[in-house]
């Protein structure tokens, strides 16, 4: 599952399938977290969920307030475009 | 209880696969639903009914809420890249995929002789025992925690404003 997102952050040129990618593998470290914390039998890991949890929402919020801002003055989600800083 | 794991793994699997290979971002949008709710399944399997809650609310009910507000506002600009491929992508592929077979290796040789644990101990995963942790073990993350989404929480404000 991290892989697969991995996959679509290299490969995908749509910005939010990009973010998409984003969360899967921030789901996937969630999924170990809380496998292991099953494992082991405390509420540590559950606690990094929790943080991890509020990071991704975080993350979403300001990356599509960004993105939302980018389309509004480029009119394109294709990141391959979005190369002006580029040196 | 190990073929339901392994189901809502298959489930999970196919359904982040969806999310970049289908081709329109809806679809990709509401598979994601989907590994998030088989997610909070597997999260309720592995005895943790207060993380399943969480996920379903914070992921399927705000995040998903939110990609789906930004698809619906960018619903024409999607049509100019409707058949997009990147150049470099089978060599991408390539690396993500050993970078896939390198962990399943590493995995499969340390999981070999794994058991799975059958006694919970008590209080796991409830409301209590999480709070306990969250307020006593990592009382100062939790606080920098709340500090950051503060701080995202007006930055995406100011970005989103009309004239940044």
């Amino acid at each position: 599952m991290f892989t697969i997102g991995i996959i679509g952050v290299l490969t995908k040129r749509n910005a939010l399938i990009l973010f998409l990618s984003i969360e899967l593998m921030l789901n996937s470290a969630n999924l170990l977290f809380v496998a292991f914390a099953r494992y082991w039998g405390n509420s540590i890991g559950l606690a990094w969920v929790f943080f991890v949890l509020v990071l991704a929402a975080a993350e979403a919020a300001v990356g599509l307030a960004i993105l939302i801002n980018a389309f509004r003055s480029r009119e394109v989600v294709d990141i391959d475009q979005y190369n002006s800083l580029r040196g | 209880m190990n073929l339901i794991h392994l189901l809502l793994g298959l489930v999970i699997i196919l359904s982040s696969l969806g999310v970049i290979l289908l081709k329109k971002p809806v679809h990709s949008c509401l598979s994601f639903l989907l590994t998030l709710i088989t997610l909070a399944a597997l999260y309720l399997q592995l005895s943790a009914p207060f993380i399943s809650v969480m996920q379903v609310l914070v992921y399927a009910g705000a995040i998903l809420v939110i990609f789906m507000f930004v698809i619906v506002l960018f619903q024409d600009a999607y049509k100019q890249i409707a058949d997009f491929k990147a150049e470099s992508s089978s060599w991408l592929i390539f690396v993500a995929a050993s970078l896939f077979v390198i962990v399943l290796a590493l995995l499969g040789s340390h999981l070999q002789n794994i058991s799975y644990p059958q006694n919970t101990p008590i209080g796991f995963g409830t409301v209590e025992s999480l709070g306990k942790t969250l307020y006593l073990d990592f009382f100062f993350p939790f606080e920098a925690v709340g500090v950051l989404f503060l701080v995202a929480l007006i930055g995406a404000v100011y970005i989103g404003k009309k004239d940044v």
